[in-house]
């Protein structure tokens, strides 16, 4: 009997402690100032770019393995943007950051802030000035295939800069899962893309 | 029998006698407890403060699985539109607002990237652009230089927002989302902030997912 209540009394308290962690937890969700909230507000619109790109050299290009990685990349990077807008739903986030991109990611200074600052639309690391969008828009066959493997090369490097960025600021399982599939596949995409560069006699 | 002996037998002896009314003094305390019906309080105790940490627990994560949404704050002098058509036609829409809120539209969207226009936008391409989830920022032909400059920092630092000038509108300034609309005098007026982190890309938004670049470039 005596024994039975003892055994009782651990589990309540045991049941209380674990819905105390999990309250405490759950109350940790990331603030709209947080590093994982502005990397997924940022990261979507750098993602958002890299998807207009390979739209564009799909419609400029016939060259099969050219085309297939632009459909690799729109296709990834489009679902990135859905599950990154998927943890701002869950966290109760706003989607945008009126003070500024880039913010969380101290040390770099974005162009938002500056007033008239000239940055063309690339306005985070490796994303392409409007200015080379419309070229690009115009080029065809092999130099459109170039441009784009040249900006896209540069876009991949600075996303893997930003998800390394986030990587050194989150213990969040969620956004440290993704953040390492981007550093590892937009790698080897860049690995992937100084070959093809090379294949068509150019140097990155 | 030496000294030493006659010691210890009597040390023993009085042991035997302190064990035996010890014995007997525990027997009686059972017995009197028995008899009383003592309160328990020490288990009454033990059980209230395991009764009240696990309310509390239980309250507290309830509590957090319900939190506000902050983008969600009541935003003074929103006005509100529900029922808006969503088709699409290539030809003029007549509006009833101006600019205009939301309902039917062309089929190809205005590029909304965080874009500045310095000419008004045609209304059926705009509106589609409310329908990605953009904020389209709007002004009265003739805002002084200094507020108009405030819009274009604001508007060039925001995805999912563009900026155009929009004659005949009823104030200086207007935010308008799907359905969602705010007029301003003053572009350093805080309800600007609040009305993007609300509706960019915010519930409201019919179409969530669809891009803001890629169609017209120009107004």
């Amino acid at each position: 009997m005596r024994r039975a209540a003892v055994a009782l009394a651990a589990l309540v308290l045991l049941a209380a402690a674990v819905l105390t962690v999990l309250a405490a937890k759950r109350s940790g969700e990331p603030g709209t100032d947080s590093p994982e909230a502005g990397f997924a507000r940022d990261m979507s619109a750098h993602h958002a770019q890299a998807v207009r790109m390979s739209f564009i050299v799909r419609e400029r290009t016939r060259d099969e393995p050219v085309r297939l990685l632009a459909y690799d990349i729109i296709t990834a990077q489009q679902a990135q943007i859905g599950m990154m807008t998927a943890w701002l739903d869950d966290w109760g986030l706003p989607k945008t950051d009126p003070g500024g991109r880039m913010r969380w990611m101290s040390g770099h200074h974005g162009g938002a802030h500056a007033p008239g600052s000239g940055a063309d639309g690339a306005v985070m690391p490796g994303m392409a000035t409007r200015t080379r969008l419309r070229e690009l828009e115009r080029a065809s066959g092999r130099d459109a295939e170039i441009r784009y493997l040249r900006l896209m090369i540069a876009h991949h490097r600075g996303g893997v800069d930003m998800a390394r960025a986030v990587l050194a600021r989150t213990d969040r399982p969620e956004v440290r899962r993704l953040a390492r599939t981007m550093v590892d596949g937009q790698q080897s995409e860049i690995a992937l893309m100084n070959r093809m560069l090379a294949e068509r006699g150019a140097s990155a | 029998m030496s000294k030493s002996a006659r010691t210890r037998a009597r040390n023993q002896q009085r042991h035997k006698n302190l064990q035996n009314r010890g014995r007997s003094s525990r027997a009686r305390n059972r017995k009197n407890a028995l008899i009383k019906r003592e309160v328990p309080w020490g288990g009454i105790v033990f059980f209230t403060v395991i009764g009240v940490v696990s309310a509390v627990a239980i309250a507290f994560a309830f509590l957090q699985t319900r939190g506000p949404s902050a983008a969600e704050a009541a935003i003074s002098g929103v006005v509100e539109k529900e029922g808006l058509s969503r088709e699409h036609t290539t030809g003029a829409v007549e509006y009833d607002t101006a600019p205009p809120m939301g309902g039917a539209h062309d089929p190809v969207w205005q590029n909304c990237d965080g874009r500045v226009y310095d000419r008004p936008l045609r209304d059926e391409n705009a509106v589609h652009s409310l329908e990605h989830g953009a904020v389209w920022v709007t002004y009265r032909p003739g805002l002084a230089g200094d507020q108009l400059d405030r819009l274009k920092d604001k508007v060039d630092g925001t995805d999912y927002t563009m900026l155009s000038p929009y004659p005949g509108q009823d104030a200086p300034i207007a935010l308008t989302a799907w359905g969602r609309q705010l007029m301003l005098q003053d572009a350093s007026d805080a309800r600007i902030d609040a009305f993007l982190r609300a509706y960019v890309k915010g519930p409201q938004t019919p179409e969530p997912g669809a891009a803001c670049d890629g169609a017209k470039d120009t107004p």
